[in-house]
């Protein structure tokens, strides 16, 4: 028995594994096959019974999604007898819908909107009074859901059923009475609930998180690494085409990394990216310094320790890129002489090795692997401050440079921690977050998010991922390889 | 050709008598009258002490050409032979469902001779090899289910069922589950859905219910009828049963008669009996010398057909698929020429909108789309467009959802509205 099936599907041919079923082999192909409820990251449901293909030798049309791939087997995506499967199917779909878009959050990103442009484009022929259905439903701490909207795929339940097993979902009722809703006393409450409006084709359930807060034509996309823990998701952060703001990430498939999902933890990581809270300008001693004259300043403390290498601690935390280790460690080494003393900040709560089960970690850091993979090839020995920070106090160190981290609430300490370092004398501190203490160092230097790099994590598995920047929020700043060559030069 | 006693009234126990021998009897339901009068528990012991193999069953019973009596006339020798053989959890369900709208055949069969399906049940399981087989009955039919479990007791008390039947060996043990009464747990998978405990809605096939079925082991699902007939066939052969109804439709059928006549009910009749000698003669006519204008033949979900298409017709699978209908689950739903078809549309509609289990979406918004339609129609609101629509959604639900409850709620709206279109021509705006 061979492993493989060949078919041809609109007269090109595929070969595919056995098992495949049509629709996974049109991906393959690139031909889309309109479906709502079919999500290859979940079970095949075959109830919304849009995927019609026609395949010679069987009367009626089937379902893509449920048909498996036979040796020889001829299909046909596009016929006029497909066509108006399509068409009609997609009608049934919109005769009880609202037809809200005007107010529809899911307006713009809509597989009902989109399908019609691609395949329906009929006038309707609905002339009765359309189901009412419950609107607006407080369903969970992420979700509100809008019964009416809903064109029950059961991809949400589904989603709940097999990849969070939590079964807050079902749909109650018969016919086009039909609900999907959330069990008694029972609401979405778990890290994955924001899934349910990616993979939710229509405006049923919208993100409170989103909602009403900006039109998906104004967004831009761009592909790069969610910095919430060491899985590393695959991500597109959406970012304002003309405002420098922030609205939302969402994961995109690698089915190495993340699949098709990721946490709603990490969907928060674009919050700390907005102007609001970010530190936007260097201080010293508390007050602004332009970036014009950092260099100098910067330059004139290392100055000052220049051969002394032991006299200076270098606190890093594993938040930065490899790039960027790279460049503070050689940096350094050229304008000491030596690398100075390494300390490597970690939160002192956590516990590396957690794991939920599906995608979170219990290192909440982007980079440990690259950070320890820089400092082992450089022959780094680097004391590891967690809780305790005695070792630092004691190395009586004349400069202490701190990278403190991007995303400071993984730091279960944070806020005491970051005192500590006020305590001692001469700091220069590198971060992200305007807060009361950074007023206190001797010099802080603002750094760029990791939406604004280009660089690279490893994942805990090892894998490195690159990141891709996007414009600057504070189009002044500069980075940390910009200000270490303006010293060096 | 069918064999048509021309002395045949029917309602008389007389030898075309295969399922309802017993009916009449003042005890009919009591284990010891099935014994004495009825040939109770022969077959079973003919199965289990006199040699037969599982294999053998299932060949007898695919030589009487009995077909599935629910309503698609599947048959049933062939379905238990998709069942994978060797040992391994199997199951036998009766679907006792009984929701086709005119239909109670199966209650009837309960009222006077639930002998028979336990019977039938326990040879069926031993001819595919499940140890448990249910009894999945209507919530509504709380004397039936009654009468179900108490025959279960009395076979249990009587040795034909539990460990070790008769000293063959084989082991067999039945329940009786209540349902909590939907149209769609009638669909096989729909009632496997209901079984397990999940909402009833039917699965997705492939897999099928042989492969992969209750509980995910392979399973057969059965009419309660062709279940009932069985200990007749391995009691008295398969030719025996064949000298009843015609070639492709052997054996009897139980038919329910429902519509202003004179002697509506249930009667068992040889396949291929001609209809209108049924309806005319049997029957009695119908009732206040009213003129017949249109017949169901099988069950809500079989098209109407005019008076005159059933003129020559023969009650058999064949004869009734080749006017465009078909014989169902047999029951018979006579409609008079002053019963408005459109009324009869709304009804039907009605009923399917209701009882669409919701999960595809054709069926799911076309069944409630016909409804209203129809319901506008009637109330003189519609126009000729929507005769048309009807038709086009009622086209276009057909044959693209899982189970057939959306060609259940298509064909007869398709048929009224075609065959009938000049009775709807009053109610139309213009």
């Amino acid at each position: 028995m061979s492993e493989t099936v060949t078919l041809t599907i609109d007269g090109k041919e595929v070969t595919v594994p056995k098992g495949t079923s049509i629709i996974e082999a049109t991906e393959i192909l690139g031909v889309e096959i309109p479906r709502f409820c079919w999500h290859p990251g979940l079970s095949v449901a075959g109830v919304c019974r849009f995927c019609m293909v026609k395949i010679e030798g069987m009367p009626k049309l089937q379902i893509a999604c449920n048909t498996t791939c036979t040796e020889g087997m001829k299909v046909i995506t596009v016929s006029d007898e497909v066509k108006d499967a399509h068409k009609w199917a997609l009608e049934f779909h919109l005769i009880n819908h609202p037809l809200d878009c005007p107010i529809c959050d899911q307006a713009g990103e809509c597989e009902l909107q989109n399908y019609y442009m691609k395949v329906g484009r009929y006038s309707s022929q609905m002339d009765e009074d359309k189901v009412l259905k419950p609107k607006a439903l407080d369903v969970g701490d992420n979700l509100v859901l809008d019964t009416e909207r809903c064109i029950l795929c059961s991809r949400c339940v589904r989603f709940e059923d097999e990849v969070t097993k939590t079964s807050s979902l079902g749909i109650f009722n018969r016919g086009d009475h039909s609900i999907v809703g959330t069990f008694p006393n029972r609401k979405i409450q778990h890290n994955y609930s924001y899934n349910i409006v990616d993979i939710c084709p229509v405006g049923a359930f919208t993100a409170k998180d989103f909602r009403f807060k900006c039109r998906v034509w104004f967004l831009n996309e761009t592909k790069t690494i969610c910095p919430g823990c060491s899985t590393g998701c695959n991500i597109t952060l959406y970012e304002h085409k003309n405002q420098r703001q922030y609205y939302r990430l969402k994961p995109r498939k690698n089915m190495e990394v993340n699949g098709h999902w990721m946490c709603d933890e990490g969907r928060t990581m674009y919050e700390h990216l907005n102007a609001t809270n970010r530190l936007a300008v260097p201080t010293i001693a508390g007050k602004h310094l332009s970036w014009n004259l950092l260099g100098k300043e910067f330059k004139q403390k290392l100055e000052n320790v220049k051969g002394n290498a032991d006299k200076v601690a270098l606190v890093l935390t594993p938040q930065y890129t490899n790039e960027e280790y790279e460049n503070i460690l050689t940096s350094l080494k050229t304008i000491l002489g030596n690398l100075p003393k390494i300390y490597v900040w970690r939160d002192s709560a956590e516990k590396i090795d957690d794991f939920d089960g599906i995608l979170m970690r219990g290192d909440r850091n982007s980079n440990s692997k690259g950070l320890s993979q820089i400092l082992e090839k450089h022959a780094a020995q680097a004391v590891t401050l967690s809780g305790d920070f005695s070792p630092l106090a004691s190395s009586s160190a004349n400069l202490v440079l701190v990278f403190g981290p991007e995303i400071e609430k993984s730091y279960s300490q944070f806020a005491n921690e970051v005192t500590r370092f006020a305590e001692l004398s001469n700091v220069i501190y590198f971060g992200t977050t305007l807060n009361p203490i950074t007023k206190k160092f001797s010099l802080a230097i603002p750094t760029k998010v990791f939406a604004e790099k280009n660089g690279t994590f490893i994942n805990f598995k090892g894998i490195p991922q690159k990141l891709k920047a996007n414009p600057l929020v504070f189009p002044a700043m500069k980075g940390i390889e910009d200000i270490f060559a303006e010293i060096k030069a | 050709m069918p064999v048509i006693k021309n002395e045949y009234q029917g309602r008389k126990p007389d030898e075309f008598r295969i399922l309802l021998g017993l009916e009449g009897h003042s005890n009919a339901r009591n284990i010891q009258t099935y014994i004495e009068k009825g040939n109770g528990y022969k077959a079973l012991e003919k199965v289990l002490k006199g040699g037969m193999s599982p294999e053998d069953v299932i060949n007898t019973v695919k030589a009487s050409g009995l077909r599935g009596r629910g309503g698609a006339g599947f048959p049933t020798g062939l379905k238990w032979s998709f069942v994978p053989k060797g040992p391994g959890e199997k199951y036998l369900i009766t679907n006792f469902d009984e929701g086709e709208p005119g239909t109670y055949k199966d209650c009837y069969i309960s009222e006077v001779t639930p002998h028979s399906l336990v019977e039938g049940k326990i040879i069926a399981s031993y001819a595919i090899g499940a140890q448990k087989s249910y009894i999945y009955i209507r919530g509504e039919f709380h004397n039936e289910i009654r009468w179900c479990a108490e025959a279960i007791k009395e076979a249990y008390a009587a040795g034909y069922l539990g460990e070790n039947i008769m000293g063959s060996g084989f082991t067999h043990h039945m329940d009786v589950y209540s349902g909590a009464g939907a149209y769609i747990c009638g669909e096989e998978t729909g009632l496997i859905s209901s079984l397990e405990g999940k909402k009833g809605q039917p699965k997705l096939k492939p897999p099928f219910p042989a492969v992969k079925g209750y509980l995910g082991k392979p399973t057969v699902v059965n009419n309660v009828e062709s279940l009932a007939v069985v200990p007749w066939i391995i009691h008295n052969g398969p030719e025996a049963y064949k000298k009843f109804g015609t070639e492709k439709s052997p054996g009897t059928k139980l038919f329910n008669v429902s519509g202003p006549i004179a002697r509506p009910g249930c009667y068992e009749l040889p396949l291929g009996y001609p209809l209108m000698r049924f309806i005319n003669e049997d029957c009695g006519g119908l009732i206040g010398g009213k003129k017949l204008k249109a017949i169901i033949p099988g069950g809500s979900s079989a098209p109407a057909l005019t008076a005159k298409e059933c003129e020559n017709l023969t009650l058999d699978y064949e004869s009734i698929a080749g006017a465009g209908s078909m014989l169902g689950s047999g029951a018979i739903i006579v409609i008079p020429e002053d019963v408005s078809m459109v009324s009869v549309l709304e009804n039907l509609m009605d009923f399917y909108a209701h009882e669409s289990c919701g999960q595809c979406t054709p069926c799911r918004e076309g069944t409630g789309w016909l409804y209203k339609i129809s319901k506008h129609i009637l109330k003189g609101k519609g126009t000729k467009t929507d005769m048309d629509r009807m038709y086009s959604i009622a086209n276009n639900m057909r044959g693209k959802t899982i189970c057939v409850l959306s060609d259940a709620a298509a064909d007869p709206a398709r048929a009224i509205v075609t065959k009938f279109a000049h009775e709807f021509e009053p109610y139309l705006k213009g």
